[in-house]
């Protein structure tokens, strides 16, 4: 058998898959906190949390209502992106205008706040979500056992992060957007409601971190704390990646989780640290991150 | 100004009579420190249920001893040394604590045993797990009560040896309850034959197992051993239910699983898993009684051994402090405790060893099947009671310098 | 005859934070007219463009568009009035190329310029359109951000000194573009440090100091102001 660095070759094919996995949601995560980060200026903390909601919320659904996996997919987030326009709405736009720091202290007591609320209703060992009907079992790949789900959500995620990519690129809205990323005064000026703008993006910002939480409901535990270890990760794949930059992101979520997968082969010990390792370096070598720009 | 003079004569008398006792209870008072995982993930093992568990003994006991009012706090240390150790020493010099309980995450549990000893107040552990504290790390002011890694080890690893699982793969939490988990789980498995095909270990809170899985899954061993806790076990056992694990001819072995990681769970991914627990609320009248005063304080959760364990050293450590008439002296309540026999609703009769370890009988369980459960909570099904001379480790072999 | 106002100012005053810059501006602009505010740096120009515009952080008094107030609207509604505003800095965005830059502002109104009128007043314009934005010349620049207000169909304009900064040969080019606009019939509000070249296109000057109109010339009478003028802007 191949061998790479005393690993079966095979073996080392279905670690590089699994990192894409787990990458699509460092992926996904760190597109909504891109996106927010670039129209509000907010490096919004509370992202994890609302993950996390996304999880309870088609837990609830489910439980509470019967109402299954596949409509979660589009209620969840339109539930939890509806909470975070209310929040928009209430505390982040009194910020606007303010330092970096004041936003992230919000969104920060915000996360706790809601992990504290959710922590006392369901307890923190969490809650069992099953994997879809039409997704179980698995296909076997020669190198390794894909369960389907797995394989649906990298194509789900990956078609996400695409077509947000294209309409922030590509499209009129997305030139609106971009635009008022660099310029909102002017942009308002030209008769285009940024305000409302800015609502809409956090409220999508959030739905995306929202519908990340319902794809991992049936692989992880639904738990009050499941975003708040994520979103530290998160946060770091954004600074590689380059505050800001959508597709800086996206590269670097699929990256980063290839790379913290092998590291789970080569060095498991060091598999919760590697990220912020390369953090570290990008940060020397490059301050604006992979893919950002030096203002 | 005669009748004040008069007052203050009375009050003085008061006080000088009342002197005697208060001054062999620091403070006038008892306080109990239940200190442990309040926000994380083993908030739901021990956290407030342990506070309430504690509780509970104190009202069980009266409230007061020798007149002496008892007074239960808790603190949150986050599953890190460092803030353990800053709450136990603040609790032990300032804030007139006179024993720490519960302790969950073994590294911190091992940080709290030292300040104990320095400081010579009680430590009852009931949370952490390494068999380390009543090992080479044992000390005159610990009791170790509800469980630890050799007892986990020897029931659930040597009934998977002898029942054929006798090639192991071992996924570790990468800190020192897990590693003494696996050293103990290992010996067992060896000793009783068996062999050890490798080991993986991850870091702490690890929400994807996957890739350990897979490792485990090419190492073709029989068993795959879970020397971690809480959402670690969950996940992990999730997971590999997700990837044909079990399914594959491979099976999980939950070396520390409990009630609340069952109940997460739920019975169609935890049906036919193999557990060993020193309590389980369904045991015995008595069992069942305290459980049900506990859940319904508890918002219906059912408890945990740990606190279980909590509840029943608390009880002891009054029972020893009575029979005392102080708590100044760590040390001499300890020893106390471990001269008289123990006696509660939950554990039974028993005794402390030398070393500080509390015998009692552990229980090797299997998660229920869906269908041959009545409701919520009623999961497990006894397989094997095992005595509480042959539950944990042998005196001898322990190497605690309290032996001699 | 004279036409009816479009823009009427009176009594504005605006602050930045607590630094009161505008103390009470009157001044009208008719349909059709081409208007100059001349005056010192500092003297308060661009801010009452901005105050228009409703992009100043605090603003008193009142300003009516066709005939309503507007003090109180936020800035998207002035815009939906018909007026567009081409800020000094140009306001060309880096993230856009020319072309998305160029439909960027939203129409406003119908009769706006449609892209062949555009590329055949700037036909630079035309032959770049895949660039960023920000990687045209200045004078590119400058007609990038008039033409895409053009396209909106506003028919009134704020242009805040649209020549600064640019070799005159480009200078003239813009010259010629503001005196064909008003040729078109549009309204236009100029904010100019360069009197020689507002001189040639407007209407009537307003002179601003410290915050307020202290006088106003019409282009016939510049000859004999002379004198005024050179006080008033003399540095």
């Amino acid at each position: 058998m191949v061998e790479i660095l005393g690993v079966p070759a095979p073996a080392l094919f279905g670690q590089l898959l699994l990192g894409l996995i787990n990458g699509a949601f460092y992926a996904m995560l760190s597109l909504g906190l891109a996106v927010i980060f670039g129209l509000l200026n907010i490096i919004n903390f509370t992202h994890g949390a609302q993950y996390m909601m996304g999880a309870f919320t088609a837990w609830m659904l489910l439980n509470w209502f019967g109402i299954g996996y596949w409509w979660s997919l589009l209620l969840a987030p339109l539930f939890v992106g509806l909470t975070g326009i209310a929040i928009e709405r209430l505390l982040l736009k009194r910020l606007a205008g303010l330092d970096h720091l004041y936003g992230l202290l919000l969104t920060f007591g915000l996360a706790l706040v809601i992990q504290g609320l959710y922590r006392n209703e369901f307890g923190s060992t969490g809650l069992p979500y099953a994997i879809p009907a039409e997704l179980r079992g698995g296909q076997n790949l020669g190198f390794m056992f894909l369960p389907n789900y797995r394989a649906w959500v990298v194509v789900v995620s990956l078609a996400v992060c695409l077509a947000t990519w294209l309409v922030i690129e590509k499209t009129r809205l997305g030139s609106y957007l971009r635009a008022a990323t660099e310029n909102p005064t002017l942009v308002q000026a030209m008769g285009i409601d940024v305000p409302k703008m800015v609502t809409l993006t956090y409220g999508f910002g959030v739905a995306l971190a929202a519908f990340a939480g319902v794809l991992a409901a049936p692989i992880y535990q639904v738990s009050p704390l499941m975003g708040a270890d994520l979103i530290i990760v998160v946060f770091a794949v954004v600074v590689i990646g380059g505050m800001g930059s959508i597709l800086g992101s996206i590269v670097t979520g699929f990256g980063l989780g290839v790379i913290e997968g092998l590291t789970k082969v080569f060095w498991p010990q060091a598999s919760a640290t590697v990220i912020f390792v390369i953090m570290a370096i990008v940060l020397l070598l490059r301050p604006a991150g992979l893919f950002g720009r030096a203002s | 100004m005669r009748r004040s003079w008069l007052f203050a004569a009375a009050a003085l008398a008061g006080t000088l009579l009342t002197l005697p006792a208060a001054a062999d209870f620091t403070g006038g008072k008892v306080r109990i420190g239940v200190l442990n995982d309040q926000s994380s993930l083993y908030a739901d093992i021990t956290g407030q249920g342990s506070v309430v568990a504690a509780r509970m003994a104190v009202e069980d006991w009266g409230g007061k001893v020798k007149g002496v009012p008892i007074e239960v706090v808790f603190a949150d240390h986050q599953n890190k040394p460092d803030v353990g150790s800053n709450i136990a020493r603040q609790w032990y010099d300032t804030e007139g604590v006179d024993a720490i309980v519960d302790v969950p995450t073994s590294s911190v549990a091992l940080a709290i045993n030292e300040i104990t000893r320095e400081k010579n107040k009680v430590f009852l552990v009931s949370g952490a797990a390494t068999s380390d504290l009543t090992g080479p790390k044992c000390s005159p002011n610990t009791v170790h009560w509800t469980y630890d890694t050799w007892a986990l080890a020897n029931g659930t690893g040597s009934a998977i040896v002898q029942t054929g699982g006798d090639s192991w793969f071992f996924l570790t939490a990468d800190y020192a309850f897990g590693h003494a988990l696996e050293r103990d789980t290992e010996a067992v498995v060896l000793k009783s034959g068996g062999k050890v095909l490798g080991k993986v270990r991850h870091p702490l809170n690890t929400p994807d197992f996957s890739s350990y899985l897979l490792q485990a899954q090419a190492s073709r061993a029989k068993i795959i051993g879970l020397a971690n806790a809480g959402g670690d076990t969950i996940n992990s056992i999730k997971q590999a239910a997700e990837f044909g694990i079990v399914a594959g001819g491979q099976n999980l072995a939950g070396l520390l699983v409990f009630i609340t990681d069952v109940h997460g769970l739920g019975l169609q991914t935890a049906q036919g898993l193999i557990l060993t627990e020193s309590f389980y609320w369904d045991l015995n009248d008595s069992t069942r009684a305290w459980s049900k005063r506990f859940a319904e304080r508890m918002n219906g959760r059912m408890p945990t051994m740990v606190h279980a364990g909590v509840y029943a050293a608390v009880l002891h450590y009054l029972k020893a402090l009575d029979a005392l008439g102080s708590d100044a002296d760590g040390r001499a309540v300890v020893a106390k405790m471990k001269e008289m026999p123990t006696d509660d609703p939950l554990f039974g009769k028993g005794e402390i060893r030398v070393d500080g370890r509390k015998l009692h009988p552990m229980y090797l369980f299997e998660v229920k099947k869906p269908a041959e459960s009545k409701g919520p909570w009623d999961y497990y099904k006894l397989k094997a009671t095992i005595p509480a001379d042959k539950a944990f480790r042998p005196l001898a072999e322990g190497n605690c310098p309290l032996v001699k | 005859m004279v036409a009816a106002p479009v823009l009427e100012v009176s009594d504005l005053h605006a602050w930045y934070g607590e630094s009161h810059v505008l103390h009470g501006m009157e001044f009208v602009v008719r349909e059709g007219e081409v208007v100059t505010l001349l005056g010192r740096n500092g003297a308060g120009k661009t801010t009452t463009i901005k105050a228009i515009m409703g992009v100043v952080p605090k603003r008193r008094g009142s300003i009516r568009i066709r005939g309503s107030e507007t003090i109180a609207l936020p800035p998207h509604r002035i815009a939906r009035l018909g007026i567009a505003w081409c800020p000094e800095e140009r306001g060309i965005f880096a993230s856009l190329n020319v072309l998305e830059n160029l439909l960027l502002p939203p129409v406003v109104a119908p009769g706006g310029l449609s892209r062949a009128q555009i590329f055949a007043l700037f036909p630079n314009l035309a032959e770049r359109l895949s660039s960023q934005g920000t990687k045209l010349s200045g004078g590119e620049q400058q007609m990038l951000a008039i033409a895409r207000i053009l396209r909106t169909g506003a028919r009134i304009l704020l242009l805040d000194e649209p020549t600064e900064g640019l070799a005159p040969v480009i200078v003239q080019q813009i010259g010629r573009t503001i005196r064909k606009l008003k040729e078109e019939g549009f309204t236009i509000l100029l904010v100019e440090q360069n009197f020689r070249f507002a001189a040639r296109i407007a209407d009537r000057h307003y002179i601003v100091e410290h915050g307020r109109v202290v006088d106003e010339i019409a282009s016939a009478e510049v000859g004999p102001a002379q004198e005024r003028l050179v006080t008033y802007l003399a540095v």
